[in-house]
């Protein structure tokens, strides 16, 4: 609406005029007067202006200069846009901007408050002064945003624990249970007193291994009076493997790992398993975290010829990417566009936890991330593409190339001999044809219908054998049939061949394990055309109900010729057609030898076999015969071991920024760089010269890793804060932007981040720092008037009580029923069936064998997968990244966990455990106590075990088993 | 003010269903939202009176044709053989295209509206003054797998709710002893992107479709045949003894509690779910009706499969995604709509398994006043080119232009909402995005579409991204 019929309007008018007196009264009342001079101008418009302008529209009308309008500078605002001049300086009434906010049509969502108008109209009647500089949209926090000062881009503080009045002595030695302290005193809360050491053990234990403490563990922990005994348990659990398996699957969802390349082809990864190993490997080894970094971008150059710093990279290629394949160029680019994607979302949000993907298409709508950081990072991993390379040693490369060269050359030799004799024999050929031409008297075979008719005859069977196929006259399979009719002889001539009538028909078909029909032999009689039998053999035999006088045989793979001469319609060329009574004695009635050949191929092939000689067949036989064996020989020489780990090739620039997220409109140019909302802290690059591909990624691992660079240290101490607690000092993990959480401790916060570094980036020192603390080993029980301050223990009166993760609750039942499987590393295995059939079919297994009894992070964890109990217990599908594990309930846990077999056979096997374990007088007191010290690391009450006991007598142990597999107290910790 | 204001987890605990909901940050962070505006999610609670209670969406995936199904396009009758102006030289998903291809079959006016129909599905065409046609969907992908996860998720990418994890995080439950959101798959297997389709993505697991089809019954559903009912019931009790004791001992878990009520849910579905699926205590009539006894085994399959669907629906499942047909077997058009080669044989197979069941579904859900509060949907991933693609005689894929169509609560029948340009090959009349048929459907359910999120790696997400318009010309 222009801004004439507007205020023509009426009612608008009288409105208008009511609110412009309004505001001018509350103007007067509210808004500080400065006078004219030029300082008071500066300062009225930083502190009062610049706050309106920044925070409400330079959102649209700054870089995105909608309506043309770009407020960022004086010139500009005078400009204006397509509605003409924004601003007349000294004159409110006549400017279009003073208009719009005063109609409350600008902001258009949430018009301004009557104070921010009178300040618009204040600085407007002064005449609108604007600093020289454009204004930064980030250049400050403001309520709807965050700016370059947000709480996480700034440096780590090194603020001293504090030291507040009244701390017990206990809670005054670890600086952390000072700094957690400070924080309940503020909101008057007490700590809770110490956690049983029952409890503590089974925390513990879960925590660093993910696995349950053995009763003898237990036991020991519980009778060990020396006064360290707990830092014993602490040392020796996180010296013991299993840490790695525990905090490397954390790791695993933090950095979307999958095994599987998602979308609509979802083909399973078989290769992607050793970086699985290797983050297991980094953690039991305490690797320095800025060096798993620089490795996980850069493993290649840091490492070359090492595979165990090479497999590091397929950090970049482990999310999910469309590999559908796409002729529409747009579409391509959009493709490989989403895949670049990807990979920059997983490792801003990683490393920085920021969500820099969210500045796709515009610059971040609540985090001070332009665009040009977007392209920036996409210029970084412009030559990274999924797949797998050949990663080993120099020598290993080396031995195997002289394995390989003798036997190479043997192929070489044997093929140009082929090559000579077949040359040979189609030179004799050509003579031949005259001759034989002469015999193709029938017309060629058609895909639309082949007939074939003969002499009535009695038969059950007909066979068809197949010796060319039209696609490739040496073929013997692959070709389609979508009906095969076999004609009764005399009046009212009937097709007995359908299977509504009961024939039946078999040959090798392809299989699609889902719906075994869809290929399938019985397509050729089941009386309906398009869709084929495709075969996978050279014989089709149809079998009829009852012996039938036959005279007539039709078979097409294209009935209506829809298919022309396509791929999709392959057909039969020469063939066979057999009949018997028995199914054993057969009489060959036609075949294909006197038709015409389908095509000049065919031709050839009828030419050359008529004129090999035995003794040339005889040598051509060998021939290949030698070739197969050298081929086979050739075949057994152990590869090279290939990884999933990415390719990475030079890929040469000018980069864009894509306008709107979409790459066929290219805006101004970028090069690969640092992010500018961190250019206060940590050393900016930009790299304007042309690098190798690696160069880049290595730069920005330095930068990450970089000491003033404050987000990936603290990133990462609040990543293991949170695995500790249940909730991180910033409750979301990957998030530290202004739709994240806000840190509930963040002194706390810093503090943790520079032990990191003081340690040189190792967490295990940072672990044991954190779990001797008071805070850590206090009680989990519920304070009435502590939760009415704080109901989920965000300030840490007490340990979060929390139910455990899938993987901990299927390594748990294993361990108990005494089944768990320790062996490490190596292919994972699977609990679904993986069928494919053009595109993979995740289908989850009924029963597992012992094969599946390895620890869950041993798991090949495809994408789109649902796997019952790990998928029921929040298992998340590794689409996304999963900083943050959900804890959800839901009756589809309690069907797994009661009928699935694996409950039924980690019950008998427990059962059989409990027989085994509880003593000489086996007695069913006995069984109950030992089931009650593997699950729940204590003993039962006396009514306890009379109900558990009731239940065995009548049932067996069995039963027992299930329900302690099934109850509350087994998967909650506290 | 930007602080997230933590709520008081008993606040929103306060009863089993909340509960279960879980207790994620996705819902910490989306319930301080939906508090402030005095909206519960799973409670049964709307933002505004809703049309519709219930929904089924038919999906049939592959990118059924629009000008061969839904849209008549007389101008590929007067221009077939002839190329697509300005377009002579289209590339697109599979290769080149050739001339412009008219339709195999003839349309002709059905209905009181005399709307022009394809006479491949003559029993579909009885229903058309009830549907309203949206003729100008677009997607924003050409290839199956993102586009099937698109129209159901608003999303390409995989790892998003669909619509019914949506509706059931937004309304909950209706029937606690069923699911409330079921995947009825084809028998010729997943659609393309498989489970990612029926995904409860970020929201938590329990929002997943159970799936389920007239071949397949729910997973883990039945006792163990090795443990009697009697065994069952006495360990069913010991376990609620010790759960409760062990609850007992833990005030202020409300987690237990909940898990407590979850293995009763559990229990109650055990004895209902088999229930639903016994379709043979329907009358000979009603099976004849659908079809489930026909010699086409496709069809016969399907058939049971809809009637499945109005038994859950009746019954009060929230949301039923039904399938026609699946994933792409690189025999195209084969084991779904995807007609590359041979559209003619192609859909002469599909059409017929497609239209007798799915036509008496919709006869049915009228009959019995289901479909006064049941939305229904039929969907598809995208549309299909006007020209044949080189050296064949079937067609492409087209996100530039298709038709999905509603039916039910609240929507207009007989209505033709938007059209594709003279030969279908681009939505050139009122222009609808999967966001805008969404940000309808929700409007249908009683859900501002702008107002339904959920906190996810660092922004609130929607079903209808940060898109959607509704489009009130068809509703009534």
């Amino acid at each position: 609406m222009r801004r004439e019929e507007r205020v023509n309007l009426g009612a608008c008018d009288a409105a208008w005029k009511s609110l412009a007196a309004g505001c001018l009264l509350l103007g007067l009342c509210l808004t500080p007067r400065y006078d004219t001079a030029a300082d008071d101008q500066v300062r009225f418009f930083r502190e009062n202006v610049e706050p309106i302008l920044v925070g409400r529209c330079l959102e649209c009308h700054g870089s995105e200069q909608k309506g043309g309008l770009d407020l960022r500078t004086k010139a500009t605002a005078l400009k204006g846009g397509e509605s003409g001049a924004a601003i007349e300086p000294k004159q409110p009434e006549e400017s279009l901007l003073y208009d719009y906010v005063l109609n409350e049509e600008m902001p258009p969502k949430q018009p301004l408050s009557k104070k921010e108008i009178a300040i618009l109209k204040q600085w407007i009647e002064q005449g609108a002064h604007f600093p020289d500089k454009p204004l930064d949209p980030f250049a400050a926090s403001t309520d709807k945003r965050a700016g370059y000062d947000w709480w996480s881009l700034r440096p780590l503080s090194s603020a001293a624990p504090p030291e507040p009045a009244g701390i017990p002595a206990a809670w005054n030695k670890n600086p952390i249970d000072r700094f957690i302290y400070a924080k309940l005193a503020d909101k008057k809360l007490q700590p809770s007193p110490p956690a049983k050491r029952r409890d503590l053990i089974r925390r513990l234990t879960y925590d660093l291994t993910g696995l349950p403490p053995t009763p003898v563990e237990v036991e020991a922990f519980i009778n060990d009076k020396s006064p360290d005994a707990y830092e014993k348990l602490v040392d020796r659990l996180l010296a013991s493997p299993h840490y790695g398996e525990q905090w490397g699957r954390h790791w695993l969802d933090v950095v979307r790992f999958g095994e599987s390349r998602g979308f609509e082809r979802n083909e399973i990864i078989n290769n992607a398993w050793p970086f699985r190993d290797y983050v297991i490997r980094s953690f039991n080894e305490d690797k320095p975290f800025n060096r798993l970094i620089r490795e996980h971008l850069a493993g290649d150059v840091i490492g070359p010829g090492d595979p165990e710093i090479e497999v590091a990279t397929t950090f970049l290629v482990s999310g999910p990417y469309d590999d559908v394949g796409n002729q529409d160029a747009a579409q391509a680019a959009q493709i490989r566009a989403n895949t670049i994607d990807e990979i920059i979302r997983a490792t801003s949000e990683s490393f920085l936890g920021l969500t820099v993907g969210c500045a796709r298409c515009h610059n971040h709508k609540f985090d001070p991330i332009t665009q040009d950081d977007y392209y920036g990072l996409y210029a970084t991993f412009a030559g990274v593409n999924h797949g797998s390379r050949v990663v080993a040693t120099a020598e290993a490369k080396q031995a195997h190339a002289a394995k390989l060269k003798p036997l190479q050359e043997t192929q070489t030799q044997l093929e140009q001999q082929k090559r000579e004799l077949e040359q040979a024999v189609t030179a004799r050929a050509d003579q031949l044809a005259e001759k034989l031409q002469a015999g193709w008297t029938r017309p060629a075979i058609k895909r639309t219908g082949t007939e074939e008719t003969f002499d009535p005859v009695e038969a059950r069977y007909v066979r068809l054998t197949v010796d060319g196929v039209d696609s490739n006259p040496n073929g013997r399979t692959g070709y389609r049939i979508e009906e095969f009719e076999v004609w009764t002889a005399g009046a009212e001539s009937r097709n007995v061949a359908l299977a509504a009538n009961g024939a039946t028909a078999e040959g090798k078909s392809r299989v699609a394990q889902d719906f075994d029909g869809a290929y399938s032999a019985r397509q050729t009689i089941d009386g309906r055309f398009g869709a084929r039998w495709i075969a996978q053999g050279p014989e089709l035999t149809i079998t009829l109900p009852q012996p039938e006088t036959i005279n007539r045989v039709l078979f097409s793979s294209d009935r209506s010729g829809a298919a022309g001469n396509h791929s999709v319609a392959t057909f039969v060329s020469e063939y066979r057609i057999a009949v018997s009574n028995d199914g054993k004695n057969w009489t060959e009635i036609v075949n294909s030898r006197d038709r015409l050949p389908v095509n000049d191929a065919h031709r050839r092939k009828r030419l050359f076999d008529a004129a090999i000689t035995k003794g040339e067949h005889k040598q051509l036989g060998d021939l290949n015969r030698k070739l197969r064996e050298v081929r086979g020989q050739i075949a057994a020489v152990a590869p090279l071991p290939s990884w999933w780990v990415g390719n990475f090739q030079q890929h040469a620039g000018p980069y864009h920024v894509f306008g709107g997220g979409n790459p066929q409109k290219k805006v101004q140019t970028v090069v690969p760089a640092s992010f500018s909302a961190l250019d206060r802290t940590a050393k900016p690059y930009r790299q304007e010269k042309e690098l190798p591909e690696a160069q880049r990624r290595l730069a920005l691992a330095d930068w990450l890793t970089a000491d003033g660079n404050p987000l990936p240290a603290r990133v990462l101490a609040n990543r293991i804060w949170h695995y500790h607690f249940g909730t991180g000092i910033v409750a979301t993990p990957s998030d530290f932007g202004f739709m994240g959480s806000r840190p509930t401790h963040p002194e706390l916060l810093d503090w943790l981040a520079g032990q990191l570094l003081k340690t040189g980036w190792r967490l295990k020192p940072l672990h044991k720092q954190i779990v001797m603390s008071q805070t850590y080993r206090q009680s989990s029980a519920y304070r009435e008037e502590a939760a009415q301050v704080d109901a989920d223990s965000r300030l840490l009166w007490r340990f979060p009580p929390r139910r455990m993760a899938a993987e901990e609750i299927r390594d748990a039942i294993l361990q108990v029923a005494g089944k768990l499987d320790k062996r490490r590393g190596g292919p994972g295995f699977r609990l679904y069936r993986y069928l494919q059939d053009n595109v993979a079919t995740y289908v989850p297994l009924d029963e597992y064998g012992p094969q599946t009894y390895r620890r869950s992070v041993y798991h090949q964890n495809a994408r789109a997968a649902r796997i019952d109990l790990m998928t029921d217990f929040d298992s998340p599908d590794c689409a996304f990244a999963a900083p943050r594990r959900a804890q959800t309930t839901s009756p589809l846990q309690a069907l797994t966990l009661m009928n699935h077999d694996f409950t039924l056979d980690m019950s008998a096997a427990l059962a059989a455990r409990l027989q085994q374990e509880s003593g000489k007088q086996n007695s069913v007191q006995q069984q109950v106590r030992r089931g009650f010290e593997l699950c729940y690391s204590r003993a039962p009450s006396a009514e306890e075990s009379s109900a558990c006991a009731t239940l065995i007598e009548q049932y067996g142990l069995r039963a027992f088993c299930r329900v302690l597999l099934n109850s509350n107290e087994f998967i909650y910790l506290n | 003010m930007s602080q997230p204001t933590w709520i008081n987890r008993r606040d929103f605990l306060g009863d089993v269903y909340t509960a279960l909901a879980g207790i994620g940050l996705g819902s910490l962070l989306s319930h301080r939202a939906a508090a402030a505006q005095s909206w519960t999610p799973g409670r049964n609670q709307t933002h505004f009176p809703a049309k519709a209670k219930r929904v089924l969406q038919v999906f049939c995936p592959g990118a059924a044709s629009h000008m061969d199904l839904w849209e008549h396009k007389p101008g590929l009758d007067k221009m077939h053989g002839k190329p697509l102006p300005g377009e002579e030289n289209l590339v697109s998903f599979q290769g080149k295209n050739g001339t412009l291809m008219k339709s195999p079959w003839p349309f002709k006016p059905a209905g009181e509206s005399g709307k022009m129909f394809t006479t491949m599905l003559p029993h579909m065409s009885r229903h058309v003054d009830d549907i309203a046609f949206i003729h100008s969907m677009t997607s924003k992908t050409n290839t199956h797998g993102p586009g099937c996860v698109f129209m159901n998720t608003g999303h390409a990418t995989e790892g998003f709710p669909s619509a019914g994890a949506w509706t059931g995080y937004a309304l909950g439950s209706a029937n606690e002893n069923l699911p409330t959101y079921v995947a009825i798959p084809d028998i010729r297997g997943e659609p393309p992107n498989g489970k990612a389709n029926w995904s409860n993505g970020f929201l938590p697991a329990r929002h997943q479709a159970m799936m389920m089809s007239a071949q397949q019954p729910i997973r883990n559903l039945q006792l163990p045949s090795s443990v009697t009912k009697a065994e069952e019931s006495a360990s069913r009790e010991l376990l609620q003894f010790l759960n409760k004791r062990h609850a007992d001992s833990h005030p202020g878990q409300s987690e237990l509690r909940a898990r407590i009520s979850a293995y009763e849910l559990a229990a109650r579905m055990q004895l209902s779910a088999p229930e639903v699926s016994n379709l043979a205590s329907e009358p000979a009539s009603v099976h004849k009706l659908y079809g489930t006894g026909d010699e086409n085994p496709l069809k016969a399959a399907y058939a049971r499969n809809c009637l499945l669907a109005r038994r859950l629906l009746e019954r009060g499942v929230r949301y039923v995604n039904l399938y026609c047909a699946s994933r792409a077997s690189g025999v195209d058009g084969l084991l779904n709509w995807d007609a590359h080669k041979t559209l003619k044989p192609d859909y002469e197979r599909h059409c017929p398994v497609f239209d007798q069941p799915t036509a008496a579904l919709l006869t049915d859900l009228k009959q019995s006043g289901l479909l006064e509060d049941t939305l229904v949907l039929w969907t598809t991933e995208f549309g299909r080119m006007p020209t044949h693609q080189e050296g064949t005689t079937g067609r492409d894929h087209n996100p530039d232009g298709f038709t999905c169509w509603m039916m039910g609560a609240g929507v207009k029948g007989g209505t033709s909402y938007g059209a594709t340009d003279e030969f279908g090959r681009r939505a050139e009349e009122n222009v609808a995005t999967v966001w805008d048929f969404y940000a309808t459907v929700l409007k249908l359910l009683g859900f501002d579409h702008t107002r339904l999120t959920w906190y996810h790696n660092g922004l609130d997400r929607r079903l209808t991204d940060v898109h959607g318009h509704v489009i009130d010309a068809i509703l009534t």
